[in-house]
């Protein structure tokens, strides 16, 4: 596999985004065209890269690069959204969404850092519950969000397009296996790789991988794909889960969430966790 | 046929390959007919319904810069939507043509508000009286536009339901004669490398040595357009018969007038009639068709401006707290004369507001005033 990123880039030190950006287009190969919106660490993507487009535009810009290839008869050609959580959860859903239901033969590969990091750290709705950003400060009132994580991947699982999976940097065989089975469907396809982010998570830059680690050991972010909105999988399955606590702890975002928080944070990702062990075993998404 | 239709069936015949449209009225049969024409396989291009026209203006830029030949239209807020993409589909030097069908921002019914609140986004703006003026735009547009020496987004006004609605004769060209014509589009960017982002540059405005260089090459891209649109005009007509004054200006029974009035759009075709019934009265007053509103005509203007002693400007928009878009820029032209000409100010048909020829003939008894020397109000909304 090529290296397709510029390395280091500019991203800050343990960037879980560049690492995100490094993996996948390792695994998606040279013949792909690559559109990008404000996100950061863009400078990590510079290559292979596409058109420029609008921070609002992902979905409407990979589409018509997707149709455009078609009309002229070129189908062996992989066209590429990488975006931040902002690109995919936020300003730019409503396009995405809508490329998804026209089910266009293109790829959206989000890194998901939980808020724009680009713009210094202010909440999007991926920022998780009790996450203190720049604009869910810590204060005497009001103590972080308030409000917990959009469920993007269940959201576009509800689309029924032909895939839909998380994936996350510290688990990077898994995310690249998704890639490669991506690739050998037609349609639209999904992939929200968790990326921690040390410089808004507030942890030591390097423990990012040990960070997404424990996101996913604890439950907080579980690997799956999804085909056709139906067939469900979960791709890591530890015979037990870790504490969230375990998760948390690290992170000074979440400094002040207290023990009672906590314990809720815990029962919220146990309960999920069960169905998605349910779903996992009949091979079909529960909802 | 409708304008509307005329306009479906100029990009049927100019083979398109990609388009995008979403519906909204007076355009929305646009999108009907040319969805009909792709599922009955009349168009082999791509259409894509998209979920609104921010999306489609996105859509038709990605896939200009992939190499297709694209079409987008739409309506009023529509228009106001998908305004922020519309500057990087002209700062990106992207030959997209679109279709707005006039709804102005205060009411369902036309004004030129909508187009031409986009004037700062640097799209050629070229406005239709007819509806055989808007199939024939919209083939010029595509030469236009694809033109190496222009290089830039076109859009093409016409007045809702007027227009849109409104079933006139057309006559249609052979798909022979437009293919001889209008050759396939090729892409080849005419941005420098750094600047182009097809080659992993970040556009004009994202940096190099001087950042103001994307605003003067955007600037001087409209300007060098000029002579362009006159020569496509000029050929246009050598090869179908029919042609729009010299492509940016169109003069009516001028010869032996004193003074003119200036229309643009549907509303030009309003004061034919009123010039028709002037000129029978023995009023020696002409017409001048403003057809290509951005870039401006200035050089025409400052000729019109030797020949005639009043030029009244017609309106069908106002830059609020300025005043009306093709008085300001007239009164620009002709600032540098040494005798200038009486230039007033009529507003008409905003918000579609009826405007009857009585109303034209009127209008053009007060700019024969104004030449005469009488004292006249310098605006007036008729």
């Amino acid at each position: 596999m090529d290296e397709l990123t510029i390395t280091p880039g500019s991203a800050c030190q343990g960037c879980g985004a560049a690492l995100a950006a490094r993996l996948a287009f390792k695994a998606l190969g040279p013949n792909t065209i690559r559109h990008g919106v404000p996100c950061c660490p863009d400078s990590a993507t510079m290559t292979p890269r596409g058109g420029g487009g609008v921070f609002e535009g992902g979905g409407a810009a990979l589409t018509g690069t997707w149709r455009a290839l078609k009309a002229k008869g070129i189908t062996d050609v992989q066209v590429v959204g990488f975006f931040g959580d902002g690109g995919t959860y936020d300003i730019g859903l409503q396009g995405i969404s809508a490329a998804a239901e026209r089910n266009e033969n293109i790829w959206v590969i989000t890194k998901d850092n939980e808020a724009y990091m680009n713009t210094g750290n202010q909440r999007s709705s991926s920022t998780p519950l009790y996450a203190m950003t720049s604009t869910t400060p810590v204060g005497s009132v009001i103590k972080g969000k308030q409000t917990g994580k959009k469920n993007i991947p269940m959201i576009f699982a509800a689309h029924h397009v032909p895939f839909v999976a998380t994936a996350s940097v510290g688990y990077p065989e898994d995310l690249i296996a998704k890639i490669e089975y991506g690739k050998t469907l037609t349609g639209f396809k999904m992939l929200i790789i968790q990326s921690p982010c040390p410089v808004g998570w507030r942890y030591d830059p390097a423990k990012t991988i040990e960070v997404a680690r424990s996101a996913v050991q604890t439950g907080i972010w579980p690997l799956y794909e999804i085909t056709d909105g139906e067939k469900f999988k979960l791709t890591y399955k530890p015979r037990e889960l870790k504490p969230v606590t375990e998760y948390y702890k690290p992170q000074a975002r979440f400094r002040h969430v207290t023990d009672e928080q906590l314990a809720g944070i815990q029962e919220d990702t146990t309960k999920n966790w069960e169905k998605l062990l349910k779903s996992d075993e009949l091979g079909q998404l529960l909802i | 046929m409708t304008g509307n239709k005329a306009a479906a069936t100029a990009v049927k015949l100019a083979r398109v390959e990609v388009l995008s449209a979403f519906p909204v009225t007076p355009q929305t049969t646009i999108t009907q007919y040319l969805s009909e024409f792709a599922a009955n396989g009349e168009i082999k291009g791509e259409f894509v319904n998209a979920e609104g026209e921010l999306s489609t203006q996105v859509i038709v830029q990605a896939a200009s810069r992939a190499g297709a030949r694209t079409f987008v239209c739409t309506s009023g807020p529509g228009q106001l939507y998908m305004h922020h993409p519309m500057h990087s589909t002209s700062s990106s030097r992207l030959p997209v043509v679109m279709a707005t069908v006039h709804r102005g921002n205060k009411s369902m019914q036309p004004d030129h508000t909508d187009l031409m609140s986009q004037t700062w986004t640097g799209w050629i703006q070229l406005y239709c009286e007819n509806n055989q003026e808007i199939l024939d735009t919209h083939l010029m547009a595509y030469k236009i536009a694809e033109d190496k020496r222009v290089r830039l987004p076109v859009a093409i006004g016409y007045d809702g339901y007027v227009l849109s609605y409104t079933a006139e004769p057309v006559e249609v060209p052979s798909q022979k004669s437009v293919d001889d014509w209008l050759p396939p589009y090729e892409y080849q960017s005419i941005l420098p490398k750094d600047y182009d982002p097809a080659t992993g540059g970040r556009g004009f405005g994202g940096g190099g040595r001087d950042p103001q260089q994307g605003w003067i090459t955007h600037h001087e891209a409209l300007l060098n357009a000029l002579p362009v649109i006159k020569e496509i005009n000029e050929d246009f007509g050598k090869v179908f018969g029919r042609k729009y004054g010299n492509g940016l200006t169109e003069t009516y029974k001028t010869e032996g007038a004193e003074a003119v009035m200036v229309a643009m759009g549907s509303l030009a075709g309003t004061a034919r009639a009123a010039i028709d019934n002037l000129q029978a009265d023995g009023k020696p007053i002409g017409l001048i068709k403003l057809k290509c509103y951005q870039p401006f005509a200035v050089e025409d203007f400052k000729e019109y401006g030797k020949k005639f002693k009043a030029i009244g400007m017609i309106d069908r928009n106002v830059c609020l707290g300025h005043g009306g878009a093709g008085y300001r820029l007239i009164r620009n032209s002709l600032y540098d004369m040494d005798e200038r000409p009486k230039v007033l100010q009529f507003h008409a048909g905003l918000a579609g507001k009826e405007v009857r020829v009585g109303d034209f003939e009127r209008v053009g008894e007060k700019i024969l005033k104004a030449a005469k020397g009488d004292k006249v109000s310098q605006v007036e909304w008729v």
